[in-house]
């Protein structure tokens, strides 16, 4: 057979142009699916970037007793640095601490109340695997559960990065069959409508075998098509996801960062990741509308 | 010469039915043969085994002198090629004007625009619907369809031509006219074979007829008539 870019170019467009719902269908079904698909990835990947920067402010905080004497502070100061699991390690001072309070609490009442400094020095440690919060606030416990030597209190928000901790876990379990199920309805959306397409056009089908045509002339066209479909979907999914997260997202970004007080967030947009899924999305899209065309021949090209 | 030979034919369907029992018949290069018989006798199987849309179940067919029946998948589209078909249907595609009908059936054999261009419109003149190219389908009267489909089937000049019921839509004046057709083709040196109920037609033109009757031959006569 002899091949000739202008009849198959010219029958997929011609083809598409005289079915133009079926094709308006399945290039919309196309987009609409990638585009909540991607739509969910990327609301998953952007929460995970925010649980991992409240992660990463995990601290644990040991505040002193008064009467603890220098060489016990520097000796623990010490110890703690030489923990594998540390980042970290800042002092604060009874009179940082005030400096510090006062400046949180400017033009407050609470401040006239205030006498003398009954504020701790403290040890703010920064943790390079935030995981590991309990095990280290643990350290400063003795057998008999009591605080050891100049030790206070340690301060580690226990309820709340336990249940953090777990959710994050859960959530990153659900997100990931979500994203799987709506993976295969998309797939299995694409692939109806496009065997839909060719249902429609299975009495062309039937003439071209019976004037003998060979298969692959058959075929080549409608796989232009699927391939042209997907490909087309996906890339308008891909335009609209890029206005979203773009416009939208940052937006409910700063809404995030202002409500929960956290110090900061990844901030999206467009970055690495972003970009695999959008070319992801359209990969997938060129893949599902080809391959969705070929099954879908098999059907109708056995005249 | 013998352009069609059934040797020892059996078609039996997957629901067991015997459309075809052990029949044999040659048609000669040139000739003009009608299949009649009833509805389920097995004239449309006789058609459908001569361009492989359905294999043999026992014996072999011969076309040109060549067994179809071990024919590779690959090969079956050039059988097609020779063989013009001409259906009750029409079979013509709805989007495509008449020219581009006709067009097509030597687009997807890969012929290139200038013979397309040049072949087209010389079989729409032989079918009478010159003034038509640009007509779609729906906007011809029934007998002009069928026109516009033995213009496909005959645009490649295949040296058979198999008709199944091709009038079996149309009136019988229009009827005549597709008949006078199919004789003009004929007389170019084509065979044709048409499978048909029509008994004025059987009657009037006085070719060779074939009979068939529950999958069997029961008459083969050389200047026949429908029913005897």
């Amino acid at each position: 057979m002899i091949f000739r870019p202008r009849y198959f170019f010219g029958e997929t467009f011609i083809g598409m142009r005289r079915n133009f719902l079926m094709f308006f269908t399945a290039i919309s079904t196309v987009a609409i699916t990638l585009f909540i698909v991607g739509f969910f990835l990327i609301i998953v990947y952007d929460v995970q970037g925010v649980l991992t920067s409240i992660k990463s402010q995990v601290e644990v905080a040991v505040y002193l007793k008064d009467n603890i004497t220098d060489e016990l502070k520097v000796y623990l100061e010490n110890e703690i640095k030489n923990w594998d699991e540390v980042d970290e390690v800042t002092f604060v001072s009874k009179d940082q601490a005030l400096e510090k309070f006062k400046k949180d609490n400017e033009g407050s009442e609470i401040l006239k109340e205030i006498q003398g400094n009954p504020l701790p020095a403290s040890f703010e440690i920064k943790l390079t695997s935030p995981e590991k919060v309990e095990q280290i606030a643990l350290r400063f416990v003795d057998k008999d559960g009591n605080y050891i030597e100049g030790v206070d209190e340690v301060i580690y928000g226990q309820n709340y990065v336990q249940k953090l901790f777990s959710i994050t876990a859960i959530a990153g379990s659900i997100a990931f069959l979500i994203i799987i199920m709506l993976l295969l309805a998309a797939i299995v959306l694409v692939f109806n409508t496009i065997r839909l397409s060719i249902h429609a056009r299975r009495k062309e089908i039937e003439v071209m075998k019976l004037v003998g045509a060979t298969n692959w002339f058959v075929r080549i066209p409608f796989l232009f098509e699927g391939f042209f479909e997907g490909f087309a979907g996906s890339l308008i999914s891909v335009v609209l996801l890029y206005f979203m997260s773009n416009y939208l997202l940052i937006r409910g970004e700063k809404a995030i960062v202002d409500t929960m007080h956290v110090k900061e967030l990844a901030i999206l947009g467009v970055n690495n990741v972003i970009l695999y899924i959008y070319a992801g999305l359209v990969v997938l899209g060129g893949l599902v509308g080809l391959l969705s065309s070929s099954f879908a021949l098999k059907r109708y090209i056995r005249v | 010469m013998n352009m069609i030979e059934y040797r020892n034919v059996t078609k039996i369907y997957e629901d067991k039915t015997a459309a075809l029992k052990n029949i044999s018949l040659t048609i000669k290069k040139g000739e003009f043969v009608f299949l009649v018989g009833p509805s389920g006798s097995g004239k449309s199987t006789m058609i459908k085994l001569l361009i492989r849309e359905i294999a043999v179940s026992a014996g072999a067919i011969f076309v040109a002198g060549r067994n179809i029946c071990n024919l590779k998948q690959s090969r079956i589209p050039q059988l097609r090629r020779n063989i013009g078909s001409v259906f009750q249907d029409f079979k013509l595609l709805p989007n495509k004007t008449v020219f581009e009908n006709v067009a097509f059936a030597l687009e997807v054999i890969g012929k290139p625009s200038y013979v397309i261009k040049l072949q087209v419109p010389q079989v729409l003149k032989l079918v009478g619907l010159e003034h038509k190219l640009q007509s779609y389908p729906h906007q011809l009267s029934a007998g002009e369809q069928q026109r516009v489909s033995i213009a496909r089937a005959f645009v490649n000049r295949p040296p058979i031509l198999l008709a199944d019921e091709p009038t079996g839509n149309l009136d019988p004046v229009t009827s005549e006219g597709i008949m006078k057709l199919l004789s003009r083709i004929n007389l170019i040196g084509t065979t044709v074979a048409m499978a048909t109920h029509d008994k004025n037609i059987v009657n009037s033109m006085r070719r060779r007829v074939i009979e068939l009757e529950e999958g069997e031959i029961i008459r083969d006569q050389k200047r026949g008539v429908y029913g005897i």
